[in-house]
C-alpha cells in the first residue's frame, strides 16, 4: 500500500519528525504534499521550527523549499508568510505568539513557495491543527524542527513519519543503529488491559506518580518529576511493587537511582504514558535492558513510515540502495521509503 | 556609514581602496611546517574563495600542526539591501520602569533560572545578565526587586535545569549557549524543549536562549520564545519576560 492510502480517510493529523537536522523533513513534507496532490486531498501543513527557509541559519547550507498547492490550508507567523510568494487568503491571526509575529491561518489561493514557522509550543500546535480542519483541511501535517520529536506523541498527532538521513551521522552504520533504536522505542509494548482499566489518562493528565502492587493496591508518591527524584521513587520499591506509573519524561539518571536504592527494582514495570516521554541514548537503552529495566507505554505512537535521506549537506552521501535496503532489512516491519527516489517498490 | 559610491547591493572588504577585497585570514591545518605546507594553505584559501592568496605567517604548532596566516582577496559580495533581520520587538524598559511594571501589572515577584547547560562553560554571557553586578554598568537580574532570579553556573544537565524549574515554580528560564557548527549545541537546545514538552510546564515557563550566534530566527526554529544575541543587557531580557508574562495572561 502507498503512503497516502495508509494516512488517506484514516487520520486527520500527522507529524513528520527527524533523527536530526537536515535528516530529510523537508523532503518528506514535500512528497506528501506531492502525493495528496495527486489523489486530490485538501492538506494542511504547519511547523514546530521553520521550514522552507532556503539557507540553514546555522550551517549555511541549502535547504529544499516548499512549495503549496491551491486550496492548501497553512499555519505560520506573520513574517514567514510575508516573504512567501504564494497567493494567501487570511482566513484567522491566532493568537499564538513566535519571536516570528503571530501564527496566521490562510488558505492558498494561488500555487507558491511559502516558508513555514508555526506555533512554538505541543498544545497549541494542536489547537490550531484542530482550526486548520475547521478550515477545511483534511489531513493536518505537522513538521517537526531539527531533531525536536515531541510532536508525534499521539496525545498531539494520530500517527508519524520518522525521516533519518545521512546528516546524522558520517558512518552509515551509526544512522542505522539510532534509527532503529528510536523505532524500537516507539514500538514499546502497551501496557497490558487490566492495568489501563486503572484511568491511567487521568493520571498522566494530572501529572501523578504511583506505585502499585500484586494486590491492586497503589499509593502515591510524593513528588513532582521524575528528574532528580530517581532516589525517592526507588524507595518506594518494596518486594511486592508490581506497577510504578511514571508522568512526564523519564531519564537515564532516574533509572540509574532507583537501581541503586530499590533491591527489587526488576520486579517492577515501569509506565510511561508515550515513547516521546522517554530520554535515553541508544547505549543506555541497552544498559536499561540488561539490568532488567522494563518499560511499557500507555500508548503506542503509530509509525507509518521511515523516510531516508541518503545525502548530507556536510558534503558526503551514502550509497543509497545500500542505505535504504540495510534499514529494510532491520526494520521488516515498517515502510521504509527513499522519498527521492519514491516508492518504486509497491509494499 | 561612508558616503560616496558605494553600491550597497554589492558590497565585499576594504583594505587599502573601496571594494579591493583584501581580507585577512588564519586556519590551523595538521600538517607541518614547510614549503608544501604553505603550498596546501594557499590552495585552500583559493577554494574558499581569495584570489591572489598569500601566506604572510606560518607557525609551527609543534605535533604536525601549522597555524597560518593569510591575505587574499575576496571575490564575493553581499546585497546588504536585502537583509533582513528579525529582533525582539518589545520596548526596553529601564531596570526602574521593570521593577514598577512588575508591581502594577504581575502583583507577585517573579522568578527566573538562568543557567550555562550541557557541556558549556563560557558563563560570561549568562553573568552579565544575571549577576548583581551586571555588565556594562548595566545591573543584572539579581539587583531588580520583584524579581527572584537564580544563576545555576555552567555545564548544567538539562534534567537538573528543569527540576529545579519545577521546584521554584520558575516563571522564566534563560539558557546560555556558544551555538557551533557541532550539532552537540543545537540538540542540547532542542533536548530542553522536549524535555520541557514532556514534563507539560513548557506553555507555563518562557524559554530563552542567548549566545553570541543565536538571534530571534534560530530561537523559533529551536522552540524557544525569544533569542538574544550580543549587546543584550539584563533590561532587554527583563522587558521582554514581563511583557510577554501579561501578554499571556490576556489570553
Amino acid at each position: 500500500m502507498k503512503l497516502v492510502d495508509l494516512i488517506y480517510n484514516k487520520y486527520k493529523i500527522i507529524s513528520v519528525v527527524g533523527m536530526s537536522k537536515n535528516a530529510g523533513k523537508t523532503v518528506t513534507l514535500n512528497y506528501l504534499i506531492e502525493k495528496f496532490d495527486e489523489i486530490g486531498a485538501v492538506i494542511g501543513i504547519t511547523s514546530t521550527g521553520r521550514d522552507g527557509e532556503k539557507l540553514d541559519i546555522v550551517t549555511k547550507t541549502e535547504k529544499p523549499t516548499i512549495f503549496v498547492m491551491e486550496n492548501t490550508i497553512i499555519a505560520s507567523a506573520k513574517e514567514t508568510l510575508l516573504r512567501s510568494n504564494a497567493k494567501l487568503e487570511i482566513l484567522e491571526i491566532t493568537n499564538s505568539r513566535t519571536s516570528l509575529g503571530e501564527v496566521v491561518i490562510a488558505r492558498v489561493k494561488r500555487s507558491g513557495y511559502v516558508e513555514i514557522a508555526g506555533p512554538e509550543t505541543n498544545t497549541q500546535i494542536k489547537d490550531i491543527a484542530n482550526r486548520m480542519i475547521e478550515y477545511g483541511a483534511e489531513i493536518v501535517i505537522l513538521d517537526g524542527a531539527i531533531n525536536r520529536k515531541t510532536a508525534a506523541a499521539p496525545t498531539i498527532s494520530e500517527a508519524t513519519i520518522l525521516a533519518t538521513g545521512a546528516a546524522l551521522s558520517r558512518d552509515m552504520n551509526n544512522v542505522i543503529e539510532e534509527t532503529v533504536f528510536q523505532v524500537e522505542l516507539y514500538s514499546l509494548e502497551v501496557i497490558e488491559e487490566g492495568v489501563s482499566k486503572l484511568g491511567l489518562s487521568k493520571r498522566f493528565k494530572d501529572k501523578e506518580f504511583i506505585i502499585i502492587d500484586n494486590e491492586g493496591k497503589s499509593e502515591f508518591i510524593n513528588i513532582t518529576t521524575t528528574l532528580s527524584s530517581g532516589r525517592v521513587i526507588g524507595e518506594a520499591i518494596n518486594g511486592d511493587s508490581k506497577y510504578m506509573v511514571l508522568s512526564g519524561s523519564i531519564v537515564y539518571k532516574t533509572f540509574e537511582d532507583i537501581i541503586s536504592v530499590a533491591e527489587n527494582y526488576k520486579d517492577v514495570i515501569y509506565i510511561v504514558q508515550d515513547a516521546t516521554k522517554i530520554f535515553v541514548s541508544s547505549r543506555e537503552w541497552k544498559i536499561l535492558k540488561k539490568k532488567g529495566i522494563a518499560i511499557r507505554v500507555m500508548n503506542r505512537i503509530n509509525l507509518l513510515a521511515v523516510t531516508v535521506n541518503p545525502y548530507s549537506p556536510y558534503g558526503y552521501n551514502f550509497d543509497a540502495k545500500d542505505f535504504l535496503h540495510t534499514l529494510e532489512k532491520r526494520l521488516p516491519n515498517i515502510a521504509v521509503i527513499d522519498v527521492m527516489e519514491g516508492e518504486n517498490a509497491d509494499n | 556609514m561612508p558616503a560616496g559610491k558605494i553600491d550597497y547591493s554589492k558590497i565585499k572588504p576594504y583594505g587599502d581602496t573601496l571594494n579591493d577585497g583584501m581580507t585577512q585570514l588564519s586556519f590551523t591545518l595538521p600538517i607541518p611546517c614547510d614549503e608544501k605546507g604553505i603550498e596546501a594553505a594557499k590552495q585552500l584559501a583559493a577554494k574558499m574563495g581569495f584570489e591572489e592568496p598569500s601566506v604572510v605567517h606560518a607557525k609551527d604548532l609543534g605535533v604536525g600542526y601549522t597555524y597560518f596566516i593569510l591575505y587574499g582577496k575576496c571575490k564575493h559580495t553581499v546585497n546588504y539591501e536585502v537583509i533582513k533581520v528579525v529582533k525582539v520587538e518589545t520596548g526596553v524598559m529601564s531596570r526602574k520602569e521593570v521593577e514598577a511594571y512588575i508591581l502594577e501589572n504581575l502583583k507577585k515577584d517573579i522568578v527566573i533560572l538562568g543557567a550555562c547547560t550541557g557541556s558549556d562553560a563560557h558563563t560570561v554571557g549568562i553573568d552579565a545578565i544575571m549577576n548583581m553586578k551586571g555588565y556594562d554598568g548595566h545591573y543584572g537580574l539579581e539587583r531588580y526587586k520583584g524579581i527572584d532570579a537564580l544563576n545555576m553556573g555552567s555545564q548544567v544537565e538539562n534534567e537538573e535545569l528543569i527540576a529545579k524549574a519545577i521546584e521554584l515554580k520558575a516563571d522564566a528560564i534563560l539558557v546560555s549557549q556558544i551555538v557551533t557548527q557541532k550539532d552537540v549545541h543545537v540538540n542540547n537546545l532542542t533536548n530542553l524543549v522536549e524535555l520541557m514538552e514532556a514534563e507539560g510546564i513548557r506553555d507555563d515557563i518562557i524559554l530563552i536562549c542567548g549566545g553570541p550566534r543565536i538571534n530571534h530566527e534560530l530561537a523559533k526554529e529551536l522552540g524557544y520564545d525569544a533569542g538574544f544575541g550580543p549587546g543584550t543587557y539584563a533590561e532587554d531580557v527583563a522587558s521582554f519576560v514581563v511583557n510577554e508574562m501579561v501578554a499571556r495572561r490576556r489570553k
